[in-house]
This record gives structure tokens, sequence and C-alpha cells, in this order.
């Protein structure tokens, strides 16, 4: 729970006047899902700050599901802010004319909040608050996400993220404080995404941080790689506790039970039938896809060498070379 | 970084280096919008011959209009696959890379991207954007289109290509001439129309951490955690958290939907190319049709100035059929090059399923027999 003033005051959560009340409907605890492109964005915005300056923030872009509880960050832009001890100014003509744009291309993603590259709350934190949860311009009547992300050097990558709460004792003072709450947030991707997560993913332990995109086969190879690994695992495990080397567990080895009787029983002429009628259809169609390619092939050829044979040197076609699907 | 100047041209592009950021934004972009064909604006820079691109925008998609329901669906597609080079983005695009600029991002254009459902990307739309991006002065001429196939995406690997115009197809278009002499003069096939580029991905080190840590636990879980974890694995499945990688798709066995689709495609792109056929075989006819007239005129006029010249008469000109006859023009030949480059396109996606198939099924035949 961090409040900015350190004061003494006692912060509470509480509608101070009927108009500030209204702006802010709702502070129950809303659930924050972070798509990874937000993510990534906002750690490249963080790479590319100004060198001296310490944090940089930006307008978190996304849905909100119908009752306002599930908020899902899907996107973010940058905004450039200028900070010092004793004032904060952020760009807001500029955030104003990226919003317009961001709608323009995804006109579903509204705005939902902002992000600063800091873990730390401070008076200014505050205020920007107040001005994305504002009415009018802001989330009114939803409350604005805060979303913290740290990026220093030796220390992990920390995810925080706030809604928050009006507090202070008179209405002047309330515009500049308020209380952060913070709420619970998972990071989450759509299945489309997994291939190229899969893609970044593989690059992390390469050191010039750079990764091939794979074809299929090499996919698939990697794949089957990764099966083996982990059946060798589960195996290793299994060999160990026979040994007793390890305390069985008992949910662990149900688990491992009901995975195995998964296999499918099938009698062998079924599976024999089945095998058969599928590959026969892969084959044929690769099969008539190939001939489709060489016929395709031939007609150019033919047709360049029609208009080719009154000139004195016949056009040179790289060679193509049409492979039969490989029969097994 | 963000005025800096791209190192002059000096030698063909290696590769196309994209970032971990430019792919999310992409398959984000491309699948939250599948199956409409959407656009976008990539942004970065070139170094010794490799091209960085390391932002991307979308273009803003065009409404269906709602009057016209039945070809709306059509219309925006076309009119979606043209944005990048229509005049009404190119506002949008100079502000937003004004915008980019401010808050240092590498404000330089070079190239765009697009999402393909299984391949089918090589159209005229494609070409025709390429082109202006390679012709344009505004823009550096290196600039490349990053083709993202969703549904291949779907299946397990990337399906991220980048993709170039060959100078023979420049060389053609530029004289916006495709007949059959043409092609013959600048060499052109429907195999050199595109030159693919590798794609290589590349992490910026805060995603190299972050992706570290993404895989790695905070802590080992003892063992009662387990077992709960377990049991919420029964219960229900999907809410326990996948890791990134490995990713076990590229292990589907679903074969169909894939083959029909493709085949589909397939002959669909058939069709067109018989189309193409009838429209060349329809001028070959005509032209020899015309051809048999100016003989048979040139013949005639012949015989006329025999007798002409047998009367002693003024002879009468011979070339006059160049006035009286007009041969009837070439149809461009650009769709049915583009067509069999599509067919080529299906057919090797195809072969490259089939290998891949036919190695699981394999497998699976094989993992299934020794059991029994």
């Amino acid at each position: 729970m961090a409040s900015q003033d350190s004061s003494s005051f006692l912060h509470l959560s509480r509608p101070l006047a009927a108009a500030l009340s209204a702006t802010q409907t709702s502070t129950a605890p809303v659930n924050v899902i972070i798509q990874p492109q937000a993510l990534f964005s906002i750690l490249d915005h963080s790479l590319r700050r100004n060198a001296e300056q310490e944090r940089v923030i930006g307008t978190l872009l996304g849905v909100r599901s119908e009752d306002g509880s599930e908020v899902e960050i899907r996107n973010c832009f940058a905004v450039g802010h200028n900070e010092s001890q004793e004032q904060v100014e952020v760009d807001m003509d500029y955030h104003k004319e990226m919003l317009a744009l961001h709608l323009k291309a995804n006109p579903k993603e509204v705005l939902v909040g902002w992000y600063a590259t800091s873990p730390e709350l401070n008076t200014f934190s505050a205020l920007i608050q107040n001005f994305y949860a504002s009415q009018g311009d802001g989330t009114y009547p939803h409350p604005a996400i805060h979303l913290t992300l740290s990026t220093q050097p030796g220390k992990d990558i920390a995810i925080n993220t706030y809604i928050s709460a009006p507090v202070g004792v008179t209405a002047d003072r309330a515009s500049d404080s308020c209380l952060f709450l913070p709420v619970p947030h998972e990071i989450r991707y759509q299945d489309a995404e997994k291939a190229g997560l899969e893609t970044i993913a593989s690059a992390k332990d390469s050191e010039d941080r750079n990764a091939p995109v794979y074809n299929d086969v090499f996919a698939l190879e990697k794949a089957v790689q990764d099966t083996l690994d982990m059946i060798e695992r589960v195996s290793n495990y299994v060999g160990q506790v026979i040994d007793g080397d390890i305390a069985p567990n008992n949910t662990l080895g149900r688990f491992l039970l009901s995975t195995l009787a998964l296999a499918p029983k099938v009698s062998p002429a079924d599976l024999e039938r089945m095998f058969n009628t599928h590959i026969q259809d892969v084959l044929l169609v690769a099969y008539l896809a190939n001939t489709i390619r060489t016929q395709i092939d031939l007609s150019n050829r033919l047709a360049l060498h029609a208009f080719a044979k009154e000139e004195p040197k016949p056009t040179t076609t790289p060679a193509t070379t049409t492979t039969a699907p490989a029969s097994k | 970084m963000a005025d800096k100047v791209a190192t002059p041209p000096t030698g063909p592009l290696k590769g196309v280096r994209v970032d971990a950021l430019v792919v999310m934004k992409i398959t984000k972009h491309c699948a939250s919008s599948h199956p409409t064909l959407v656009t976008g604006q990539l942004l970065g820079l070139e170094q010794d011959n490799y091209l960085h691109v390391t932002h991307s925008f979308a273009f803003p998609t065009v409404e269906a209009q709602p009057d016209n329901s039945f070809e709306g669906s059509d219309k925006t597609t076309s009119s979606n696959a043209a944005a990048p080079r229509a005049k009404s983005s190119a506002w949008y695009q100079t502000q937003m890379v004004d915008c980019l600029k401010l808050i240092n991002v590498d404000a330089n254009v070079v190239g765009w991207y697009q999402s393909a459902n299984l391949g089918s990307f090589l159209n005229k739309d494609l070409v025709e954007n390429q082109f202006f991006y390679q012709t344009n002065t505004t823009y550096n001429e290196r600039t490349v289109v990053l083709v993202h196939d969703v549904a291949k995406s779907a299946q397990g690997s990337l399906g991220l290509r980048a993709f170039r115009l060959t100078k023979e197809f420049i060389a053609a278009r530029k004289e916006d001439k495709f007949t059959s002499e043409s092609l013959v003069k600048h060499k052109l096939t429907y195999q050199n129309i595109l030159e693919e580029i590798p794609v290589t991905i590349h992490n910026s080190h805060l995603v190299t951490s972050f992706v570290h840590q993404l895989s790695t636990p905070p802590k080992p879980l003892p063992a009662p955690s387990l077992a709960h974890l377990l049991q919420q694995v029964h219960s229900q499945p999907s809410a326990l958290p996948a890791p990134l990688y490995p990713n076990f798709d590229s292990l589907e066995l679903a074969i169909d939907p894939f083959l029909e689709k493709t085949a589909e495609n397939l002959l669909e792109s058939i069709e067109t190319h018989h189309t193409e056929l009838n429209n060349t075989q329809y001028h070959q006819r005509q032209l020899a049709r015309e051809q048999a007239k100016i003989a048979a005129w040139q013949v005639k006029r012949k015989a006329e100035n025999v007798s002409r010249a047998a009367t002693k008469q003024e002879l009468l000109p011979e070339d006059e059929w160049q006035k009286l006859f007009k041969l009837p023009q070439e149809p461009s030949r650009l769709e049915s090059l583009l067509n069999s480059r599509q067919i080529e396109q299906y057919a090797k996606q195809t072969d490259g399923f089939a290998a891949t198939v036919s190695a699981k099924m394999f497998g699976v035949y094989g993992g299934l027999q020794a059991e029994m």
C-alpha cells in the first residue's frame, strides 16, 4: 500500500465531497491482464529514454470487460514528460494526438491508464494519476490503471499495477494526492502470439540475442526434441522413486497414470486403415500440387519460348526442381 | 538515434533483423483482425546491409460501408490492401512518424507489413505497394515487406517472411508494360518477381532478461504445493499458466482443415490461371485473324499493283495496311505472372506440410504399433 504523502495524516479512502466521489464511482479491485506486446513496448521505451531521465511514462490502451472488473492492457504508447524536484510536465497535447491516431487504427482499444518505468510512487504519480482518471479526457467513470515496471539493472523486472482512491484533507489537496491500491495482474498471451513468443524466447540464450525464424520441419524437430527431454525427465523421476531416492507422491503418480491412459487403444487393423487413408490423402494432395507446379512452369516456359524464338538467344530461366512426394 | 541517416546502399540486403517488439506488434495486429487483411508501417534503420526493424504501427482499417453490405467486406479488404500507397493514409503516416520521432523512435521508414492467410499474399496489391515503397523518393529505396501468415503461425512456427521486388520486375514495372516481349527483354519470369530475404529475431537486453525471468519460477515449488498444483490441473486445466516455451503446437495431428484450405486456394488459383489462359488465347486468335486479313490485303494490293504496272498506272503504296488495320493489344501478363507465383507458393507450402505431416503420422503409427 503506497501513499505518497509522508506527513502524519491518516489516509482513508472516503468520499470527500459530492463532486469528488462522483469522479470515482468504483474503487473495487479490478483484475488486470497485460498482453506481452504492451510490456515489450514499455521495455523498448525504457531503453529509448533520454540519458538524464530517471523514468519515462506513457499511456496504456486496452479493453474493459462489461462490468469493468477486468481490464486487458493491449497496447501502449510513450508520452514525453519532464520531471524535476519541484514540478512535472507532461506533454498532454502529444498524448491527445497519439491517442487520436491510435483510436483511428484500433477503435476498440480505449484509454485505460498509464505506465511509468520506475517502481516509485510519488506526488507526481498522484498528479498524473488524477489526470488520467479525470472526467472528460480521462478514464472516468472507470478507475485508471497505473502500471509500474522497474528496469533497474541487476534486479528483476518487477511489474506492479495499481488503481487509486481519492484521498486528502481538503479538495485542494485531493488533486495532487491519491491512494494507490495494488491490484492483481497477470500476463496473458493469445494463441496466435504463441509462435512469435516462442521464437523470441528461443533467442534468450544466444549471445548476440538473435534467432532465425524456423521453418516447419525445424519447428517439428525442436518440438519432438523437447518432448523427448520431458519424457526423459519424468522417467528419471520415476526411476528415482522406484529406487527409493525420492519420496513418492501419490497425486503425481495418479496424474502420470491418467496421462498414460490417454494413449488411445486401437486395433491393429483400424490403425492400419486409418493410417493408410490419411497418408494417402496427404501424399495425393502433395503430388497433385507438384504436378500443378510443373504444369505452370511448363506453360510459362512455353509462353516465353514462343516469343524468344525470334531472338538470337533464348531466355534463360532458372532451373526448377520438381520433387515428387517422398514415398516412404 | 532518430535522425540517424541510413548508410548509403553498398550491396544487396543480406537480411532483416526484426525486434521482438515488432514481432509482437505485428502478430497482435494481424491476429486481432484476422481474417481481414491489415497493413502497417515498419520503422528502423539500416546497418551493414542488414535492415533493422525496430518499431511499427498499424494503418487505420477502413470500416465497411453499412449500406452495401454485399460488397462491403470485399471492398474493405481491397482498400485495406491498398492502404500503404493510398493518399488518405499518407497523412496518418507522417503524423505518426513525427509523433514517434519525439520519443526517440527510429523515425525512418524501412518498409511495411501485411497479414496473410496460408500463403495467399501474392497479388497485385502487394506488388504495387512494394513498388510504391521501392521507387518512392521520400523513403529509402531499400524497403521490405514483411508478410505475417496468421494461419501458419497458429500451427506452431512463426510465419514471418520478408520480401523485396527484384530489379527485373522494377524495370518492367517502370515501363508499365507486361507484354510477352517486355518479359523476354527483362528476363522476367514468375520466379523472379520477388526475392525473399532471411528474417532473424532480435531481442533487446531488457527483453532478454524479461524472458529469462518469465521462464524461471521465482522459487522451486515445495512438495505440498506441487500436489496443490496438480489438483488445480485436474479441476481446470486451462487455468494453469502455459509456459512460453516450448510450444507443442507443431505436434498437432489435425491435418484436414489445412489441406482442405490449401487445396481450395490452389483450385481458385488454377481457375484464375484458366481465365488468364482464355484471355491470352482469345488475343492470339484475334491476332491471327487480323494478320490473315492483312496478308490477304497485301496480296490483293500486290496483284493490283502488278496490274497497274502492266497498264503503266501509278503504283499504290504497299504499307497502307498499317493505317487500315489495327493489331489488338496484348493483355497484360502481370496477373498471370503473379498467379503463377502464387500457385508455386501454394504448391511449395503443400509440399512442406506433407513432409512434416507424414513424419508425424509415421511417428504416431510407429508409437501405437509398438504398444500392441
